[in-house]
């Protein structure tokens, strides 16, 4: 057992893995605060796991720091990190019951039996797992399965949690549930913990501040709202928000920017000859034809429910409109697409970057 | 799901089938196991024959038409039961030391090799294969003092090993260590039973318990190499990966965690190679002359002595000897059960 139960700060400095010739991460530097939710975000492949297995001991650290609290860990084995890990696979010892799965840190440890029984029961009756103690993985749900594994991550307070995509194996309504009490549980505790998902629902209601990861490399630190609001750079305007963010290329010249069909004027920007703007299909209106920023024809139309998709087809993309769960529009019609421009985001199209206009 | 047919191939419940399929299939069934069960009761009515009765004619029924006797046992158990004696223990002793360590050792290098990444370097290696041909060369053929050529051997490797390995980088990986492993048990072992009984011999061990259990246990090691390493590949990295974080030590993780998830595998290749070293017979002919002797041997000599072949007496050998075999598949069978992993990972 850790000897203080305060959370700690993680500090990643400048992280570097190589699989060989293979640069897996590139120079990640983060500050974790005590008590924070972080949580890591991007596609598969974009080293995110990496990360958090160099965090957690299972990889070596091919160049870097890595401290938890005060203390220098990057040389130091997984069992002294004093973290806790849920795996995407949940890692349940399948010849072990549900309570020995639970106290196997304590086991380990050597808690004494008294002692230990009463931790189990503790952790189990948090995550809602009493009555189960004697059952093996084999018999659970999956559902019940995963709050075994988090009791096990729960039991020992470490001062970090490292969560592996823990609810991507969990049917969608089972996922909602989860988030939520993980999210609980989390603030309850206040320990520190770095999530790993690919899903940037999961990522936008349940951290702090995410950290959006591509190709091994760190896109943008920041609360939720920061990286939806003001994305640093294409990929990651791209990558946040259901339906993703609309992107037209053009080009910015004595303030205005115009694409084909489209102009409008922009202030504070310098002429650039290719600029993407992008904006948000909750940002956007379905007007008359000729009314709004652009025209175009309806491509299809979407009812969700809770809202309805309107699909435009321009030039050889799509554009998506978000309009509320009453509104109507035929196929093949023509209309126009209307949002303010001073909520567009403008982008370098060459880098990539978010282009900010001058005070 | 009793509603869904079944598929073409796919065998239904007895329960469900036609009387005339259920009556073919129970005859087929029980004509094959009177296929399977006969020999094993013709051994044991014959290890109950005298001379004459199994001379005189094929006797199937005891108390009918042949009447049963002792002799045959009497003859080994009684009257020569110190050779028949030294032969079983020889062959209990032998079958047990070497299956336990050929399963210590290959179940350790399977996982390993399920475990760790290994890239040796192909040069380096015929580097190597190439002093030690050099080493026999200038020992055999130009009288070399043998620690000599050793030592220079040796020190040339550790020297030159990284600049010949850099000369042409071909790397090796866990899959080819395994075939090298696995072909090993590919080459018949006649081929290499001259080698060996000279080997032995140069090292005056032929004949004892040593020669036999270190020969099994080498020829024995791929099979518990190539099975073990299935087995723990069908473990997940995960487990130990999580009981790593939850404080176990490496011990720790194989004792709680490896340990028990591999006992089955474990279980059935020691049952395997606890047959193969009890049955084998060629090697053990090479290596053993009076004092190593093991079971099959004795069996084979009864079948080349002077007085024909003593058929009461082999029967009774073959008995005894199936006995063990059949007590340790009954111990080991409770630990060879399926779905082990079942709720480790996912759902």
């Amino acid at each position: 057992m850790s000897s203080d139960h305060a959370a700690k700060t993680i500090s990643i400095r400048e992280m570097n893995k190589y699989y060989g010739n293979f640069h897996a991460l590139k120079g990640l530097s983060l500050e974790v605060e005590a008590g924070e939710f972080l949580v890591l975000l991007g596609p598969s492949g974009c080293g995110k796991s990496t990360a958090l297995r160099m965090i957690a001991g299972l990889e070596s650290i091919s160049s870097g720091e890595l401290l938890i609290g005060d203390q220098d860990v990057t040389e130091v084995l997984p069992k002294y990190r004093d973290i806790a890990m849920v795996f995407q696979s949940y890692a349940l010892y399948p010849h072990k019951t549900v309570a020995e799965n639970i106290g196997f840190p304590l086991k380990m440890a050597k808690v004494p039996q008294a002692e230990m029984d009463e931790a189990v029961r503790a952790a189990a009756a948090q995550v809602e797992l009493d009555g189960l103690l004697d059952r093996l993985p084999g018999q659970l749900s999956g559902g019940q399965r995963q709050r075994v594994a988090l009791a096990r991550a729960i039991i020992r307070r470490p001062a970090v949690f490292l969560m592996d995509e823990p609810l991507s194996n969990l049917d969608a309504k089972l996922r909602g549930n989860m988030r939520a009490e993980l999210k609980h549980m989390q603030n309850e505790l206040g320990i520190t913990t770095i999530y790993v998902t690919h899903d940037q629902i999961e990522a936008m209601t349940l951290a702090h501040r995410v950290a959006i990861m591509k190709d091994g490399e760190l896109q943008q630190l920041g609360t939720p709202k920061e990286v939806y609001s003001n994305p640093a750079n294409l990929f990651v305007a791209g990558f946040m928000g259901s339906p993703p963010m609309n992107f037209v290329e053009g080009e910015i010249s004595s303030g205005q920017f115009r694409a084909a069909g489209m102009s409008l004027p922009v202030t504070g920007f310098a002429d650039n000859a290719a600029v993407t703007i992008g904006f948000r299909p909750e940002d956007c209106q379905v007007v008359e034809a000729g009314t709004g920023q652009v025209d175009a024809s309806v491509y299809t139309f979407e009812m969700t429910g809770d809202q309805s998709l309107v699909t435009f087809e321009y030039e050889d993309r799509h554009l998506v409109v978000k309009m509320p769960k009453d509104f109507e529009i035929a196929s093949e019609s023509r209309a126009a697409i209307a949002f303010d421009p001073a909520e567009a985001n403008f982008f370098d199209t060459a880098s990539g970057r978010r282009l900010l206009p001058a005070a | 799901m009793s509603t869904r047919r079944p598929g073409l191939f796919e065998p239904r419940a007895i329960g469900q089938m036609a009387p005339a399929t259920k009556i073919l299939l129970y005859t087929i069934l029980i004509v094959w196991a009177a296929f399977v069960l006969f020999p094993i009761y013709w051994l044991l009515i014959t290890s109950v024959k005298t001379p004459a009765a199994v001379n005189q004619g094929p006797f199937f029924l005891p108390f009918i038409d042949f009447e049963p006797s002792l002799h045959a046992w009497k003859e080994l158990f009684v009257i020569d039961y110190e050779d028949t004696l030294r032969a079983y223990m020889n062959s209990i002793i032998i079958s047990l030391s070497a299956t336990a360590l050929s399963v210590l050792v290959g179940s350790m290098a399977a996982y390993a090799l399920s475990r760790v990444d290994y890239a040796p370097n192909l040069i380096t290696i015929l580097y190597f294969v190439a002093l030690l041909a050099g080493v026999g060369v200038a020992v055999g053929i130009y009288d070399v003092d043998w620690m000599l050529a050793t030592a220079v051997a040796v020190a040339l490797f550790f020297l030159l090993a990284r600049a010949v390995g850099r000369i042409y980088e071909v790397r090796l990986g866990n899959g080819d260590i395994l075939f090298w492993i696995i072909s090993q048990r590919i080459l018949a072992p006649i081929v290499v039973v001259v080698p060996i009984y000279m080997m032995f011999q140069s090292v005056r061990l032929l004949d004892t318990h040593l020669a036999i259990i270190l020969t099994y246990a080498v020829v024995n090691l791929p099979i518990v190499v190539w099975l073990m390493y299935d087995f723990f590949n069908s473990i997940p990295r995960d487990l130990e990966e999580s009981a790593q974080i939850d404080g176990a030590t490496m011990i720790g993780t194989f004792r709680e965690i490896i340990l028990p998830l591999s006992r089955a595998g474990l279980a059935a290749t020691t049952l395997l190679v606890m047959i193969l070293s009890w049955n084998e017979y060629l090697l053990a002919l090479f290596l053993s002359t009076t004092k190593a002797q093991t079971m099959p041997i004795l069996v084979a000599a009864m079948n080349a002595g002077e007085r024909g072949v003593l058929w009461w007496t082999m029967s009774v050998t073959i008995v005894v000897m199936i006995i063990p075999v059949v007590v340790l598949a009954v111990i080991l069978q409770k630990y060879i059960t399926k779905g082990l992993l079942v709720g480790a990972v996912k759902g």
